[in-house]
């Protein structure tokens, strides 16, 4: 079940009845919440339930194994367990076909013919979420900064909670778990602060990601031609900015909803287009995942600790599993590669250059990052490296030549859009939108809400799927 | 986005909210039924899937109905039922191939009954070719019904009631140039010519469709030339380049699966829709009736029944040159259907 879906409305409306209501005690409304995250999962595809069983299952018996046990080498094996299983299902669902083909590739470039029948495997969606927020339990209790889940119902709601279950936030254990140790229940306030909320993420994903950027941006990247210049640089900017209203309307959704219910989850964005450099481009995209991939594998890996070399290694290794972590193909491991020599290359002169920053060189700066963070969405988007080259060629070279996919209203849309996004993100650097909510008062910014809630029901999408239910 | 801070005043918010927005979306409505836009179903995949799950449990006097846009309009389904007593299930797609639809119902259910099957000459006897336009339309259809989830389901069935009744909702994945949602509004939206497509005919809607998938041209066109002339213009357009089919490819791989379906008990029944005008003298030069209709009946050894043999089906007139007006598209199932009756095509009604 997606968001914005008329589904979801009905659903979420007798979860709150049920929820709000004076039918349930806290033990049972955790039960229907559970029972609900199931249905919210498996309307989409029943029997791929199982594997959300199995991991909690494996994790909970896991966890409980590894805080309990004294000895060393069982508690390693218990954390294998959990490792082998989790990842063992993503190397499976997701990489199978992945690492057929390129196990294909490598045999006939050998000389030895084989051609194995296609595996046809589905992709359960959210599972690179769920795995690594799973796998998260077990790391934190094997290194004891967690205790385990004082109950399995506990466990298995944090495991599947639905506003976050099949696209993040990923959420930490700690963070999570212990808000449903006592009761929770949302004052108005926060409960209408959740809804404007979820207006804001619905907002952002049927009207901006759907509506005003996927058009210009499927037609640049299903193109197939060489193109203008002006239309390779307003595809890459739309998928920018649709991959952005997309992903962060998703984690918006899910925290107006948690408000909602009572929970907190973390923020997963924060206007990443108007960061002045990588380190804090990573620090402000999909920050559930970056501080993932920063504490469970940059930091094992060596982090910062054995010096430069080992430090640029580390950062390059992470970036490049990030990038793989996104989906099975190579164009999202040359994307994570770009990242890691983006970052590398920022600490190599970060120190070099000493100078005041203020508003115009920080926005010269941001605006720097912003174009070199596009060039990398090109390897993120494109079905292949000949498709990224083409677009990448026509981004340099395609002046006055190439095809024209888009006509002018349409380039002017991207183009005055994508700088309002630019703008807005580097002026909210320093302000969140409680601020600016507050400060514009009751009346601007009821009318501003009332414009999303118009703008979302004459859009009124087929329920397209969010783009990271994929990954 | 801490808790701490929460804005002051949220209910006054809220309340601000809940006016304009029902002032901004009732306004909205009623422009739109002030332009004499009225609440229709989209003819969309989340329809066809439901329409084609039908097909799964059959009883033994059922009709399926599959073809192009031209059995979606000429055949009505009221006027069958009338007739019959039995309601068709239209599987048609309006520019769509009907061959992989009659693939999928022999190959993936066990569907005996009576199929129609509509011959729209362009179409149905274009190259065999799953890249192509006609068959990747209706494919596309078939796939997503055998794909559609639970919550496909679920958010079809709540949005009828809404499309049903708000003129707003109106939007079709045909993408009409008339559509009104916001994407629609914004493609619609044209400044000079940059890529050369801009001067391509405005395609209007000139349907309505209900939940049973029946489907009838609108008023307007049907009685406005201006409209139809629109119409005609974008037919032109889409055949300008239309050449000639070629021999015997559908009419071999269609002859395999109707013995398939003959061979365990399915009635099947070729039906060649009237066109006029611009159509009628592009079909007679790219598929000329001798070297695709006959050998298609030859070849099938199924009946046919091509309007320029019956009296009764032919001098029909279609506005915009390819489908029937609502009316006439009652009397064509009438003439239609009482020819199967006489035939014995299909079972005589029973008087209850």
């Amino acid at each position: 079940m997606v968001f914005n879906s008329l589904g979801f409305i009905v659903f979420f409306a007798v979860i709150l009845v049920l929820y709000y209501g004076p039918f349930l005690g806290w033990v049972n409304k955790k039960r229907m919440l559970l029972f609900s995250s199931y249905v919210f999962y498996g309307l989409w595809n029943p029997p791929l339930i199982i594997l959300l069983w199995i991991s909690t299952m494996v994790d909970w018996i896991a966890g409980n194994k590894i805080y309990h046990e004294t000895k060393p080498n069982r508690r390693k094996f218990w954390l294998w367990v959990s490792m082998v299983v989790n990842l063992g299902f993503l190397a499976f669902f997701k990489y199978g076909n992945f690492l057929l083909e390129n196990f294909i590739s490598f045999v006939n470039l050998a000389g030895f013919s084989y051609e194995p029948l296609p595996m046809n495997i589905i992709l359960p969606m959210g599972i690179s979420f769920y795995t690594f927020q799973t796998m998260s339990y077990t790391i934190d209790v094997y290194q004891r900064k967690l205790e385990p889940a004082k109950t399995f119902l506990d466990f298995a709601l944090y495991v599947t909670f639905f506003p976050q279950l099949v696209a993040g936030p990923i959420v930490r254990a700690g963070d999570l778990i212990t808000q449903f140790y006592e009761e929770k229940k949302a004052t108005v306030d926060l409960f209408i602060w959740g809804l404007f909320l979820l207006t804001l993420g619905l907002f952002e994903k049927i009207v901006m990601a759907d509506t005003m950027f996927s058009g210009a941006a499927d037609a640049v990247f299903n193109a197939d031609k060489n193109l203008n210049f002006w239309d390779a640089w307003a595809g890459v900017l739309a998928f920018s900015a649709q991959i952005f209203f997309d992903f962060a309307g998703y984690s918006t959704c899910a925290i107006g909803i948690s408000y909602m219910l009572g929970f907190t989850l973390t923020d997963n964005f924060l206007y990443p287009y108007g960061s002045i450099g990588f380190s804090e481009f990573w620090r402000r995209w999909h920050i559930s995942l970056s501080s993932w991939l920063r504490d469970y594998l940059y930091i094992p890996l060596g982090g910062n600790r054995f010096g430069l070399t080992r430090m640029y290694v580390a950062l390059m290794l992470t970036m490049l599993l990030g990038g793989l972590w996104h989906g099975a193909a190579w164009t999202f491991v040359f994307w994570g590669f770009l990242h890691g020599t983006y970052l590398i290359i920022e600490r190599m002169l970060k120190g070099r250059f000493r100078f005041e920053m203020n508003w115009w060189n920080g926005l010269l700066l941001a605006g720097l990052t912003f174009t070199l963070v596009n060039i990398t969405w090109v390897f993120f988007r494109a079905e292949d490296f000949a498709t990224a080259w083409n677009i990448i060629t026509a981004m340099v070279t395609g002046f006055g030549e190439g095809e024209k996919v888009l006509g002018y209203f349409d380039l002017t849309k991207v183009f005055v859009l994508s700088g309002i996004l630019f703008l807005t993100h580097y002026y909210m650097r320093h302000h969140t939108v409680r601020m600016v909510t507050s400060s514009a008062g009751p009346w601007i910014t009821g009318i501003a809400w009332a414009t999303m809630v118009f703008l979302i029901c004459i859009s009124h999408g087929q329920g397209e799927q969010f783009i990271y239910f994929q990954f | 986005m801490s808790r701490s801070d929460t804005p002051l005043h949220l209910r006054k918010t809220l309340w601000i909210t809940i006016l304009f927005s029902l002032i901004s979306v009732v306004s909205w409505e009623f422009f739109w039924r002030s332009r004499g836009r009225i609440p229709d179903l989209p003819d969309d995949k989340f329809l066809w899937a439901q329409t084609r799950a039908k097909v799964e449990n059959p009883d033994a006097s059922s009709v399926v109905i599959i073809g192009s846009s031209r059995t979606l309009f000429n055949l009505q389904i009221p006027e069958w039922q009338k007739m019959t007593g039995v309601k068709p299930i239209q599987l048609s797609t309006a520019g769509g191939n009907p061959i992989p639809v009659l693939e999928d119902i022999i190959e993936h259910t066990n569907y005996a009954g009576t199929l129609i099957v509509g011959v729209t000459p362009g179409i149905f006897f274009s190259k065999i070719s799953k890249d192509s336009r006609s068959w990747s339309r209706t494919q596309k259809r078939i796939d997503f019904y055998h794909k559609r989830t639970y919550a496909d389901r679920l958010n079809h069935f709540l949005s009828i009631p809404l499309q049903n009744n708000l003129a707003f909702l109106t939007a079709s994945e045909n993408e009409w140039a008339d559509d009104i949602d916001l994407k629609s509004l914004l493609r619609a939206t044209k400044w000079g010519v940059r890529t050369g497509k801009e001067n391509d005919p405005p395609f209007n809607s000139f349907q309505y469709l209900d939940i049973d998938r029946n489907t009838r041209m609108s008023d307007r066109c049907a009685h406005d030339t201006t409209f139809a002339n629109t119409v005609k213009r974008v037919w032109k357009s889409h055949n300008k380049k239309a050449k000639k089919s070629p021999k015997d490819e559908a009419v071999l791989y269609v002859s395999k699966l109707v013995k398939k379906f003959k061979d365990r008990g399915g009635n099947i029944v070729f039906l060649r829709s009237p066109s006029t005008g611009f159509y009628k003298e592009q079909e007679a030069k790219n598929q000329p009736r001798e070297e695709f209709w006959d050998v298609l009946l030859e070849k099938t050894g199924v009946k046919g029944y091509h309007y320029d043999d019956y009296e009764s089906l032919k001098n029909f007139d279609c506005p915009e040159w390819s489908h029937l007006s609502g009316e006439d598209a009652d009397k064509f199932t009438n003439a239609f259907v009482t020819l199967l009756l006489k035939d014995n095509v299909l079972p005589q009604p029973q008087n209850n």
